[in-house]
């Protein structure tokens, strides 16, 4: 039971110190910014009061000594340096390692503890703070607190799970009382019948009176860990028998408290931890429900059933909104992914002594759990290039008349079924020959080949390829790019580079929604039958033996007036298959425009739940993966992206400059 | 967080003892309610023995509080026997009840203090 706290609390104070370091990098941006000073304050008064409550002492004195820095910056007694911004990021670091430790009270990490505290006693010593009675008063709860004391009355209603969490109203109360004096009544009234009771729920209640000189916010602050499992109300008491100096004038005070709260609230609305593996199973299960449902329709449709064909139906409508919430719940937004990178920016402006700011957009964007988990390194290894190879030097930039500070851009938004994802750097640009001279010399294309843009720039993402010159400890060893595409692709995504000599470059990664299952389109060719995503495509029109007569044979149907290249599945895979009388076209848009997917017969939609096709297939590139339909047969999933693109490639042309001659050529 | 607990039910033809000992707090409430229940249902005397105790959560104050009532309906008798020790006095004073064994006894916990809870405490510092 100890264990499962603990390990909730690590989980939670993980995130703390996720969004402390945003925090902190915010506010090495705009240092007077006295709502990010508070952001930090409370981020470090958490961890050091739910550390403090699960046995994490060593957690908790460390993070204490921070945190009575930011009260001092809280209270103007000290400024936000950049230093002591960069010595609380090095402090988050140790409470991130001290956190790892098992036990939090291991002593490994001390001598880097000490070295941290010794560096901040310097710095806070070292700034006008003569008169510092309070961090070691604020340890001993010794309550000697000069100046008027005010009267307030607290009403504290723990929420039905907060003992369950682990939270101990009492030592709440106990710290309440360092504050001050405190007048303390319980309120039984919620007490059930003793049968009715639930032994772990708190029913208890409680209506103190606090005289101190601390504000509302102190008072707050002592609450701050169970803030979003309880009722709290502080407010000026009317002024009773302790007539203690001048009326508290503080409504203003407690509203910054309350509005605090609420906006805190709104973000965490009733939302629950679960196990990432519960949702993966969560997710298989509807994988296999899926395909169970496909069956039942395809026996009812056999029998001629019409009872069994209407539930059936039923059935697949469930199914569907059933799928769609079990992966919408393994849906998260990108923001906390960008966020994190934002350390890295920081760490490598100090590495590089470059000047880089990272912006993103975008955040809002939200993509499958596991996508995103897989996601980091990519994101990293792109940014670290754009950092190392991609931005100038302040001075290089400054003589080529441009702004001093680089910016890196960060932005991710949803295409159809897909989500981009583009780092952008103001930075150099790629140099083009270069790359193709080294391409050239590693023996990956003859000397003579003629390379349009895109292609030249993706031998970047060949093992081994690195142009840079000096081998840097951030990239430069030519495995990252490498590392990169391997992932991406892992994803069933695929990658873009595109850049401007001088003006900087742009790499996009195009990367699926989800993993697990699609809406699919499934069609005949032959006897053999394939699923295109839905999500590509456009329409599906007939294509008769008269329209490919006014074609003159060539491989383009002209739709509405629109010439669009289309690719015949039966050629292209080489089945010999009897040409139908009438056949459809389906429309889909790709990444290199829209062409057109000859088919035999469009059978319907299918929701798609994707298998892999293993190790042995994994060079088929036409072919993403496969799906077992109702009646048990596979169906294979074609990648129409590739399709395009290898069509293209072969007959070296895009949809948006056709060459006739070549194009129906090619195609054939 | 529970390490030793110990409830002892202890029913002899006089009355029941219950004997907590350790720390009684969430992780035995469940038990610690089981145990209450019997006790009362035994229709006997009932005795709580919190004298091996080193410390009682929030769960077990508002179990033994909602107890006493519950036996004082019945017209029971549930009372605290033999020490309790100080520093349990101390940290259900802090939480607001008066003092703690005599609020259990049925005399001075009235079934109208569910409405009106217990007295203000005294000013407890720290």
């Amino acid at each position: 039971m100890i264990d499962k706290y603990k390990q909730a609390f690590r989980e939670e104070a993980r995130e703390i110190l996720l969004d402390l370091e945003s925090a902190l990098l915010d506010l090495n941006e705009n240092r007077d910014d006295t709502e990010l000073v508070g952001r930090v304050f409370r981020a470090l008064h958490t961890i050091k009061g739910s550390g403090a409550m699960f046995g994490f002492d060593a957690i908790a004195a460390f993070t204490h000594n921070i945190e009575n820095a930011f009260d001092q910056i809280r209270n103007g007694r000290l400024r936000a340096t950049p230093e002591l911004i960069g010595l609380s990021l090095a402090a988050v670091d140790q409470i991130k390692a001290m956190l790892e430790e098992a036990s939090g009270h291991d002593s490994g990490s001390a001598a880097t503890t000490a070295q941290i505290l010794e560096k901040l006693r310097g710095l806070t010593g070292a700034s006008e703070a003569p008169v510092m009675p309070t961090p070691a008063a604020a340890v001993t709860g010794a309550p000697v607190l000069a100046g008027t004391t005010h009267d307030w009355h607290i009403c504290f209603r723990p929420g039905a799970d907060l003992l369950r969490t682990g939270a101990n109203p009492l030592l709440l109360l106990r710290e309440l009382r360092q504050l001050g004096t405190l007048q303390v009544k319980a309120d039984t009234s919620a007490i059930p019948a003793f049968g009715e009771m639930d032994p772990e729920r708190c029913y208890l209640a409680w209506d103190m009176v606090l005289t101190t000189p601390a504000g509302a916010d102190a008072i707050r602050d002592v609450f701050i860990f169970v803030e979003d499992s309880c009722e709290l109300a502080v407010e000026p008491a009317p002024s009773s028998s302790q007539g203690t100096g001048a009326a508290p004038t503080t409504p203003p005070e407690k509203r910054v408290g309350e509005g605090r709260r609420s906006s805190d609230k709104e973000a965490q609305a009733s939302s629950i931890r679960v196990a990432a593996a519960k949702l993966d199973q969560l997710v298989d299960l509807v994988g296999q429900l899926v395909t169970v449902q496909a069956r039942l329709i395809e026996v009812a449709a056999r029998r001629e059933d019409r009872d069994m064909q209407a539930v059936a139906e039923e059935i697949e409508a469930l199914t569907t909104e059933l799928r769609e919430t079990s992966m919408g719940m393994r849906t998260l937004p990108l923001r906390s992914t960008f966020e994190r990178f934002k350390r890295l920016v920081y760490d490598l402006n100090r590495n590089l002594h470059k000047e880089v700011e990272l912006a993103c957009d975008g955040g809002d964007t939200e993509l499958d759990k596991t996508v995103i988990d897989q996601l980091n390194d990519p994101l990293m290894h792109l940014i670290r290039n754009s950092m190392d190879h991609g931005i100038e030097a302040p001075e290089v930039r400054r003589a080529a008349g441009k702004a001093a500070v680089g910016t890196i851009r960060l932005s991710a938004r949803h295409a159809g079924a897909q989500v981009l994802i583009s780092i952008s750097d103001d930075g150099k640009g790629i140099d083009r020959e270069a790359v193709r001279a080294r391409a050239i010399e590693k023996g990956l294309v003859a000397a003579d080949t003629r390379l349009s843009e895109s292609e030249i720039f993706s031998f970047i993402l060949a093992p081994g390829f690195s142009t840079a010159r000096e081998v840097s400890d951030v990239s430069g060893r030519g495995v990252g790019m490498d590392v990169v595409r391997r992932n991406v692709e892992a994803l069933r995504g695929s990658i873009e580079i595109a850049s401007q000599p001088g003006a900087g470059s742009t790499v996009t990664l195009r990367l699926p929604l989800t993993l697990a299952i699609i809406d699919g389109l499934l069609v005949r060719v032959g006897e053999a039958r394939f699923v295109m995503p839905l999500g590509n495509t456009v329409e599906c029109v007939e294509l008769t033996r008269q329209d490919i007569a006014n074609a003159n044979g060539k491989h383009l149907a002209n739709i509405r007036g629109e010439i669009i290249p289309y690719i015949r599945l039966s050629e292209y895979l080489q089945m010999r298959t009897e040409r139908p009388e009438r056949e459809q076209i389906m429309v889909a848009e790709t990444e290199h425009g829209r062409f057109g997917f000859v088919v035999d017969q469009v059978l319907g939609d299918h929701q798609t739940v994707i298998k892999n096709l293993g190790r042995l297939y994994r060079n088929v590139q036409v072919v993403s993966g496969a799906t077992i339909l109702g009646d048990g047969t596979v169906a294979l999933i074609l990648d129409l992206h590739r399709l395009a693109q290898n069509v293209i490639r072969n007959s070296s042309i895009t949809p948006h400059r056709q060459d006739r001659a070549s194009c129906a050529q090619g195609m054939r | 967080m529970g390490r030793i607990l110990s409830i002892a039910f202890d029913d002899s033809a006089a009355g029941c003892v219950l004997r907590l000992e350790g720390e009684i707090d969430i992780t035995c409430s469940a038990e610690l309610k089981r145990m209450l229940i019997e006790a009362i249902a035994s229709g006997k005397e009932v005795q709580v023995d919190l004298a091996p105790a080193s410390d009682l959560d929030v769960t077990a104050v508002q179990l033994l509080w909602a107890a006493s009532r519950e036996a004082e309906k019945a017209g029971a008798s549930f009372a605290v026997s033999g020490g309790v020790p100080e520093n349990i006095g101390r940290a259900v004073c802090e939480a607001g009840f008066e003092n703690f064994p005599a609020a259990m006894s049925p005399k001075i916990a009235q079934p109208s203090s569910a409405a009106a809870p217990a007295e203000t405490a005294d000013d407890r510092q720290v």
